[in-house]
């Protein structure tokens, strides 16, 4: 009886009242005293949304629509307009198009030869160049994952430096380096006597330039994920091996090889993405010559667009590379993770 | 099969700097067709002498040899050893059949269907012939191990060795294991180095037991010979379960004063002649309720175990613990005094650890005879 009582006299005074109010802000983690409002956290996470929204999906979208038209001009006619009393909100068509089908993928896929020019040396790209940056790749990340190797982390920083270097600014001294007359490889080549190489000047050559640069830009990177990939292999599976009578080649045939599958398959299916998007490259260090023998589909998709304008024959191109790509992926994806 | 003879063996971790001693000046001749257990707290050179004897470590000095050849500094795979790994190191990519097939299909010159029925075989031996075509992540512990066990038996190596294989599979399946290992071994009669941090089993699969303390070997004996003549304080204090009562007292004359009111007066002074100081040790098993014993203890917890019951108490600061019949249970907070016979003393010098006198009495026992006796059963 008198502790209830002293208790409704406790409870009823305000130091009580703060207390308790105290103890439930700690409680609650002080979410307790942070107004509540439904939807907030909506409100939060939205700016991705919205940017993404902005710059990813309408210009996706916007492109694929464009495919089916051609651009006539800048277009002073109102699209929409919303009269609100005193208040009128007109939206502006911006582009003049012109309704034309499916004219312009009959065009890329059976008369544009300049368009096959571009895919013939993009897939040129692609074929010697991802397979010997996997290799040059998987090689080097092994040689570092070596336990006989010091510096390492000289080593490691060293290959994957060219990645953070500027697309232009690389190029530019690519540009400079192979040179057909005062470029340094060459003169290199020609005091060791194997003599001058054509490098921009013949189309196979420029080509291979344009491998040798991506390559030498793209290596580190690749081989910093591969080397990850070498890492979370458990050094009981090697033990294992060499208790079993694995040699070196075939430890690393049944147990690296295998066991890196699913990093080899991302670095594979990243890298031919971004061979089959190759620009910069081109577009500084071989312009796409001599004479187109190395334009490649981005380039050609840049030409088109912005030289000369043909906007919805550019992102048709545009919309043949996403298929392309993505046929690409799919393959690699199917065949690299079969069980 | 193969004798091995171990000879100054070190091993040394880090460079120039900082040296740690994994196992330092260690002696060992294991029998053609043994089951040798190396056991110790961890961190104490078990695994590593396991791994030089297999090959995959390089030893800092010393020798290893297999019936006489040295295979020093052959590599694991020149040695014709057979592992089994603590996480069986299973390759996660290959089925049941490709796991055990492998090293047959890297070291032989065997046709595909040979090695298949050789799989047949071995998988039939261990009860395993189902789970052919799955691979180690749809198996149980229990499956994984066995097929370890598969892959290491498929080659008949001359040696086996065991890293701890049994110490991720519970309790239940743990006690399986170690009889169906014991029987695999004497069915195959290869000779087998077993690494184990669990005393217990240790004793129950041994032959002969390696006890190693910081690198050092401390033992090698029987299970009887390690549990009843300890050669030093570690030994007695590792081996046995609940683990032995140890404390110093102090001599004078014959008598033994210890903490907490023990007193015990030795009918052979000569054990102690000339010490100050020595180190006690009884066994839990070793100590009787009695009126008037020499070890005054309060009780602390009494567990029952069924067949007998565990006292743990204290005398002074010292923990005790004693084996006592299953009807007795003193209560918490009680004061008992127990006794002993001075065959089951143990004591130690108190500087150096080295035994001074062990269990005595019953030693007509042949051990190797108890030994076999047990293992069979």
């Amino acid at each position: 009886m008198v502790l209830t009582a002293i208790q409704s006299t406790l409870r009823s005074s305000t130091t009580y009242q703060q207390l308790s109010d105290r103890v439930r802000y700690a409680r609650q983690d002080l979410s307790g005293a942070v107004p509540s409002i439904p939807g907030l956290p909506y409100l939060y996470i939205s700016p991705f949304f919205i940017l993404f929204g902005i710059f990813l999906m309408f210009p996706a979208a916007y492109t694929f629509y464009l495919s089916f038209f051609d651009y006539v001009g800048v277009s002073n006619n109102i699209l929409l307009s919303i009269q609100m009393g005193p208040v009128v909100i007109s939206i502006p068509e911006i582009a003049n198009l012109e309704f034309v089908g499916l004219n312009h993928y009959e065009r890329l896929i059976f008369r544009d030869s300049l368009f096959h020019r571009s895919l013939f040396n993009t897939s040129f790209i692609f074929l010697v160049q991802v397979p010997t940056m996997v290799i040059l790749g998987l090689a080097t990340a092994l040689v570092l994952d070596a336990k006989f190797i010091r510096a390492k982390g000289l080593f490691r920083t060293l290959i994957a430096l060219p990645v953070a270097t500027g697309l232009v600014a690389y190029s530019t001294i690519f540009l400079l380096l192979f040179n057909g007359e005062v470029g340094l490889v060459n003169y290199v080549l020609e005091q060791v006597g194997v003599g001058a190489i054509p490098w921009l000047g013949d189309g196979f050559w420029a080509r291979i330039t344009l491998v040798i640069a991506v390559t030498w830009r793209w290596l580190g990177y690749n081989m910093i994920i591969l080397l990850a990939g070498l890492q979370t292999i458990p050094e009981p599976l090697y033990e294992a091996a060499e208790i079993d009578g694995a040699n070196r080649w075939q430890k690393f045939r049944y147990v690296t090889l295998p066991q890196l599958r699913p990093v080899l398959l991302f670095v594979i299916v990243s890298s031919t993405i971004g061979t089959f998007q190759i620009f910069a490259e081109p577009y500084v260090i071989t312009g796409g010559g001599p004479s187109n023998a190395t334009i490649t589909i981005v380039q050609y998709i840049y030409n088109q667009a912005f030289l000369q304008l043909n906007l919805g024959y550019a992102s048709a191109v545009s919309v043949i590379l996403v298929v392309l790509v993505s046929i690409m992926s799919i393959i690699q994806i199917r065949y690299g993770s079969e069980e | 099969m193969a004798k091995i003879d171990i000879t100054n063996l070190r091993k040394t971790f880090g460079d120039d700097g900082e040296q740690i001693v994994a196992v330092d000046d260690f002696n060992l001749n294991i029998r053609d067709g043994e089951f040798l257990v190396f056991v110790g707290p961890s961190g104490c050179g078990k695994t590593t002498t396991l791994r030089c004897i297999a090959g995959l470590e390089d030893v800092t000095s010393g020798t290893i040899e297999f019936n006489g050849t040295d295979v020093t500094d052959k590599r694991a795979r020149e040695r014709d050893v057979a592992m089994v790994f603590q996480n069986y190191a299973l390759y996660p990519h290959m089925t049941v059949r490709k796991n055990i097939g492998f090293p047959l299909r890297l070291s032989t010159k065997q046709t595909s269907e040979e090695i298949d029925s050789r799989v047949q075989n071995v998988t039939e031996l261990l009860g395993i012939e189902d789970l052919l075509e799955k691979k180690p992540k749809e198996l149980s512990g229990g499956q994984q191990q066995r097929v370890a066990l598969g892959r290491a038996i498929i080659r008949d190596p001359e040696v086996f060795l065991m890293d701890e294989p049994l110490s991720n599979l519970d309790a239940k399946l743990r006690s399986t294991m170690r009889t169906e290992l014991q029987e695999l071994q004497q069915e195959l009669g290869v000779t087998t180095a077993y690494v184990t941090h669990d005393q217990t089993e240790a004793m129950a699969m041994g032959d002969r037991i390696v006890v190693l303390n910081g690198g050092v070997l401390q033992q090698v004996g029987t299970a009887s010979e390690v549990y009843r003549s300890p050669t030093n304080e570690f030994v007695a204090g590792f081996i046995g379960s609940p683990s032995i009562n140890l404390f110093t007292a102090v001599v004078d004359g014959n008598t033994l004063t210890g903490p907490g009111g023990f007193s015990y007066t030795l009918e052979d002074e000569s054990l102690v002649a000339g010490r100050d100081h020595v180190r006690v040790g009884i066994r839990p098993e070793d100590l009787t309720l009695s009126e008037s014993g020499s070890l005054p203890c309060e009780v602390t917890v009494v567990e029952q175990m069924g067949n007998e019951n565990f006292l743990y108490g204290k005398m002074d600061d010292i923990d005790i613990t004693a084996r006592i019949e299953s009807e007795i249970r003193p209560s918490e907070g009680s004061v008992v005094e127990f006794g002993f016979a001075e065959e089951d003393l143990y004591l130690f010098d108190a500087e150096t650890t080295e035994a001074l006198k062990t269990k005595t009495g019953e030693t007509d026992i042949d051990y190797d005879q108890y030994t076999q006796t047990k293992s069979v059963s």
